[in-house]
């Protein structure tokens, strides 16, 4: 199959979304009232007094840690939660529908063919749009003109086409900045692979213009305040409905944003469990021919927008996983036209490498998209949804063991699937050095060491660069090497990514004096090596 | 009788034998795969099995030497082989099991210095895999003497199906656990603790230094299990103190061949399964940064870098520290 050739049934599948978006929330709505009323049947911690008494106590605290500007709206989950030990059955089943209900339209999607096609006939204009308000608008285009040069698309996709052809697509790409949702829509469509639906942080949707776009692509909204558990039910049905109605989706398994820039090696599961759920059910309506693929996908950025504000994040402690930035560069709107202008300002400055998909269970496909076991032979997904007698069986736990071991093949992909820029060579020698220097590679150790022990001489950075090139090139297990970077000297690749890190980031991460580099940032330059940090460190010989 | 209630066992050896009489004797169908045509023949003449003779194997047991017969009757199928045979057994059951069965491994070694379960989990399609370990001796069971062991699985469904199909109480009681890890090395690494009981008896130990032996040597070995991603509690449990009390004794062939190092060097075709364990456990020791001073003096002795006087002279000098 030609890589030029639209996927035009997989990518129409999202032009009916709106006609079926009410008929997707309606089984959403029957499925999770079905579910909980049946657990409520069995009583203890799933009656229904539980559930809504569980919705209420994390609606009122996330209310009242607002600053009770929602005054209306916490009054009224306080009177729910005060009249809910005087409800009778009936009426908490009412209000479990209408939660239910609520938080389903709070999520829901919308999909308009008139605005994809918008965006995606004026591309490269039209992401320049997206990322621009009103008065920036000419300096975005001008910034992003020719952008097919500056974001670019490589991997296995004739393969993706053929899944893409044949079932729903899942991609799965790994996460380090809020533009990722936009670079990967428009690399999807330089892929010429369908648009997908994905859900996006609702604190996405604070940029208009953005939030727009969003909105009338395919994105749903994710509501990470929202922890209690009706909520998350509702999220992933709501994912489990698309992916049985055969629509595209993303997935970031990494969660949020990976706060210190290592290629994800903890993945959060929930939603990808989604997968195999639909995937269960789409054999049990007798339709085990309704493949969904996973497609492990890296965004490989030169240069980050919010790396200073992550690895701060990362290195405070505060942050992980257990706290959402609000305020980053992201919500800035100059900072938005600096991502336009700065990072996307060289050719290449964004690779997205799509890897071979995978099925639900992890297992390999074949060019046509057949699973196949590790020796390479046939095997039919659909037998690990079922008993010994053949029909298919509903085990929560053992789906989660199938999403755990989904999960861990994705682990062991992303590495070989992530582009080496320039920046992350010159920042992983110039660590190196500095540890060898200092004696250690505790990064906290490192922000205490003297200027005396970040500084090298050029030369011998070039050196180290060249040595680090040799291996990656040597071991694909590392990664690969940009395309750029492998046709250029390593003296150039120094030059370069001393530029770019120098003039980017409000503190010049490196450098140089003379011939000589040194350290300016040492968060920011832990930050890019920790992009190399799954190939060990060995010892590099060095003149003191 | 259905599938559901069959249990399929890959290898006639004595264990194989014996687990499939026990299951037979709870009143279950047990399909008995070999690839020894005499040995399939003897079964099905004589309801015996040639490897383990005293086993009266009731008419509920199938003996075949066909594969296919072997998955397509049993969802739930015991490997039961020696690990030098797991791979090619794998490799063979692999060609004919899919997805929806359920694979189980009584190996109780490492194979190549891999776990059978990444083994099955390499050759196979099978992803419901689990590992079977325990004191469990082929003579008890055929005699219907009290055995037990535990299975361990990531999945509920593994565990919950081998317990259906292969607790017999009181001839054979089957723990659970959820710790495979934990659970394969600690029988793999028991096999090597009791070539060094082996060894320390044959050096004339007295009962302190042995009990002393034994406790280091189990906590090194958890602390290596540990470090692999196996839980502490596997290794003082069913498949690590409980296999090295059975292996630790005179009848045993690895408490023997930890005798017979006191005469020196043995040759690496003659190794039993424990000195394998002892020398990948020292691999994977240097891999993970473990400290394993029993384990790396025994693989020592094995391979001959050091006299057994020599390594209990290094055992003296071992530094205690925090137990």
């Amino acid at each position: 199959m030609s890589a030029d050739r639209p996927v035009a049934e997989s990518e129409g599948r999202l032009e009916r979304f709106n006609e079926d978006r009410d008929r997707i929330l309606a089984e959403v709505e029957r499925r999770v009232v079905g579910r909980l009323l049946a657990q409520a049947a069995r009583g203890g911690d799933h009656s229904l007094e539980y559930v809504l008494n569980d919705v209420c106590y994390s609606e009122i605290r996330r209310l009242e840690a607002s600053g009770g500007r929602k005054q209306k709206e916490l009054d009224r989950w306080r009177d729910l939660a005060g009249r809910l030990l005087q409800m009778s059955e009936e009426e908490k089943r009412d209000e479990l529908i209408a939660l239910v209900r609520h938080y389903g339209r709070d999520v829901v999607g919308n999909f308009d063919p008139r605005v994809y096609r918008f965006a995606t006939g004026v591309l490269p204009a039209g992401l320049g749009f997206l990322m621009s308000p009103v008065r920036g608008l000419r300096s975005g285009l001008d910034a992003l003109r020719n952008m097919d040069e500056r974001i670019s698309v490589e991997g296995e996709l004739d393969i993706a086409h053929a899944c893409a052809e044949r079932g729903t697509l899942v991609v799965t790409p790994t996460h380090s900045s809020n533009m990722d949702s936009v670079v990967i829509g428009f690399a999807l469509m330089l892929a010429h692979l369908p648009p997908v639906t994905y859900g996006a942080g609702k604190n996405l949707f604070t940029n208009p213009f953005i939030s727009f776009f969003m909105r009338n692509l395919g994105a749903y909204r994710v509501d990470r305040r929202l922890r209690f558990e009706l909520y998350k039910d509702v999220l992933k049905e709501y994912s489990t409905v698309l992916l049985e109605h055969g629509y595209h989706s993303l997935f970031f398994p990494g969660g949020t944003r990976c706060r210190s820039n290592v290629v994800e090696n903890h993945l959060k599961l929930g939603l990808l469990g989604t997968t195999v759920t639909a995937y269960k059910n789409n054999v049990r309506a007798g339709s085990p021919q309704r493949r969904i693929y996973i497609v492990p996908a890296t965004i490989n950025y030169r240069l980050v927008l919010e790396a200073e504000t992550l690895i701060a994040d990362y290195l405070a402690e505060t942050g992980k996983n257990r706290f959402i930035i609000t305020d980053d560069e992201f919500s800035r709107v100059g900072r938005l036209l600096e991502f336009a202008r700065k990072i996307l300002a060289h050719s290449g400055a964004c690779v997205i490498r799509f890897g071979r998909p995978l099925d639900v269970f992890g297992n390999d496909v074949t060019d046509h998209g057949d699973s196949i076991d590790r020796t390479g032979r046939l095997v039919d997904p659909a037998s690990y949804v079922r008993g010994a007698d053949g029909a298919v069986t509903d085990d929560d736990q053992r789906d989660a063991e199938y999403t755990k071991l989904l999960g861990q093949k994705l682990v062991r992909v992303y590495p070989r699937e992530t582009v080496f820029h320039a920046t992350h060579l010159l920042a992983r020698a110039m660590f190196d050095r500095a540890c060898q220097a200092a004696g250690t590679r505790d990064v906290y150790r490192l922000l205490r060491a003297p200027g005396s022990l970040l500084v090298a001489p050029a030369q011998e950075i070039v050196i180290a660069v060249d040595e680090l090139r040799r291996r990656i090139a040597n071991d694909p297990a590392y990664g690969r090497l940009h395309a750029q970077v492998a046709a250029e000297s390593s003296a150039a690749i120094v030059d370069d990514a001393a530029s770019a890190l120098a003039t980017y980031h409000t503190r010049p991460v490196v450098t140089r004096h003379g011939d000589q580099l040194a350290v300016g940032d040492v968060k920011l330059l832990y930050y890019y090596q920790n992009r190399t940090m799954h190939i060990p460190p060995v010892r590099v010989e060095m003149r003191a | 009788m259905s599938r559901a209630e069959t249990l399929g066992i890959v290898g006639a050896g004595s264990f194989g034998s014996a687990l499939a009489a026990v299951v037979a004797r709870t009143g279950r169908r047990v399909v008995l795969w070999s690839r020894d045509p005499q040995v399939v023949s003897a079964i099905e003449s004589t309801r015996r099995s040639p490897r383990l003779p005293e086993a009266e194997l009731p008419a509920s047991v199938i003996a075949t030497t066909d594969p296919r017969r072997l998955a397509s009757e049993a969802r739930t199928i015991v490997l039961a082989v020696a690990s030098t045979d797991a791979r090619t057994r794998a490799r063979e059951i692999g060609q004919v099991v899919d997805g929806a069965h359920i694979l189980i491994h009584a190996v109780g070694a490492l194979s190549e210095d891999q776990r059978v379960t990444e083994i099955l989990a390499e050759a196979t399609p099978a992803l419901r895999l689990g590992a079977l370990a325990g004191p469990a001796i082929p003579a008890d069971l055929a005699s219907g003497q009290f055995s037990s062991m535990v299975i361990a699985s990531r999945f509920d469904e593994v565990i919950t199906e081998a317990r259906r199909l292969l607790n017999a109480p009181p001839a054979l009681r089957v723990y659970t656990s959820h710790d495979v890890i934990g659970v394969e090395l600690a029988a793999a690494f028991s096999g090597a603790l009791a070539i060094a009981v082996g060894l320390a008896d044959a050096l004339s130990v007295g009962p302190g230094p042995r009990a002393v032996l034994v406790t280091r040597g189990l906590a090194e070995a958890s602390r290596l299990g540990c470090a692999a991603g196996g839980e502490t509690r596997s290794f003082h449990g069913l498949a690590g103190l409980g296999n090295l009390m059975v292996r630790a004794a005179e009848n045993h062939r690895e408490y023997a061949f930890g005798k017979s190092l006191l005469g020196g060097r043995k040759p690496e075709r003659d190794w039993p399964e424990g000195a394998r364990a002892a020398v990948a456990a020292v691999r994977l020791a240097a891999k993970l940064g473990v400290r394993t001073p029993v384990l790396s003096g025994l693989a020592a002795v094995i391979t001959g870098a050091i006299t057994p006087k020599e390594a209990a002279r290094l055992a003296a000098d071992t530094v205690a520290t925090e137990e």
